[in-house]
């Protein structure tokens, strides 16, 4: 990644562009499923959400292996897709805004209580 | 059996590396293992986080291999590290089983 595609996020649409011609050739509820796990994902996404680039590109890899091998989505995914979503986000370590706000409080008041 | 979902938490990262153990294999299969064995419940999506886990804490191996249809698949195979977990796992395993057990049988 280079200065420019940090600054724009060019990188990131040029991912996304990939993402989305490969979610065209997946059926249709698994087209819905992935609409839902994006959904869920971005809870967890950092400033940018580029951390989120590799699991989803893992997901994708996921959903289009278990297209080819005919099954149903419900039968890959189960009902609990926020479930999933947040096991995927920690597993990976995947540190939200949220989390980054809270480690900074913790340092501020560290630092006040002169620790 | 149903609603094993929040037992079987922590054990199926043992339940998967020892089927890995077995034999090199790949999340589709883990996953109609474990549905034959009766973990009816368990879906691939469960599976996928784990060997997510497992291949961060480098416990196994991974090899991208092509398949007859659609994209490449994810082989996973067990190496040093992952043998040393399952052997823990087997043994925290036992002692767990053991005292419920244990404590089953005075209860009742």
């Amino acid at each position: 990644m280079n200065f420019w595609e940090r600054i724009t996020g060019s990188d990131m649409t040029k991912e996304f562009k990939t993402f989305e011609s490969r979610v065209k050739k997946l059926p249709a509820e698994y087209q819905a499923a992935w609409e839902e796990i994006n959904v869920n994902l971005w809870a967890h996404a950092d400033f940018t959400g580029r951390n989120l680039i590799p699991i989803l590109d893992g997901v994708l890899g996921l959903l289009e292996e278990s297209a080819a091998d005919g099954q149903r989505v419900q039968e890959v995914l189960g009902d609990d897709i926020k479930g999933f979503c947040s096991a995927l986000a920690g597993e990976e370590g995947a540190k939200s805004v949220r989390d980054k706000w809270r480690e900074q409080l913790n340092t501020t008041i560290a630092k006040k209580l002169g620790k | 059996m149903e609603d094993l979902t929040e037992l079987l938490k922590g054990v199926l990262e043992g339940c998967v590396l020892e089927i890995i153990n077995r034999n090199e294999t790949y999340g589709y299969e883990i996953t109609r293992r474990l549905n034959a064995l009766g973990f009816t419940d368990v879906v691939e999506g469960t599976v996928y986080t784990i060997l997510i886990r497992l291949e961060k804490n480098k416990l196994v191996e991974v090899t991208k291999r092509p398949s007859d249809m659609g994209p490449p698949r994810k082989f996973f195979a067990i190496n040093d590290a992952g043998r040393e977990e399952l052997q823990k796992f087997w043994r925290k395993w036992e002692f767990v089983s053991s005292k419920i057990n244990e404590l089953k049988e005075t209860e009742s």
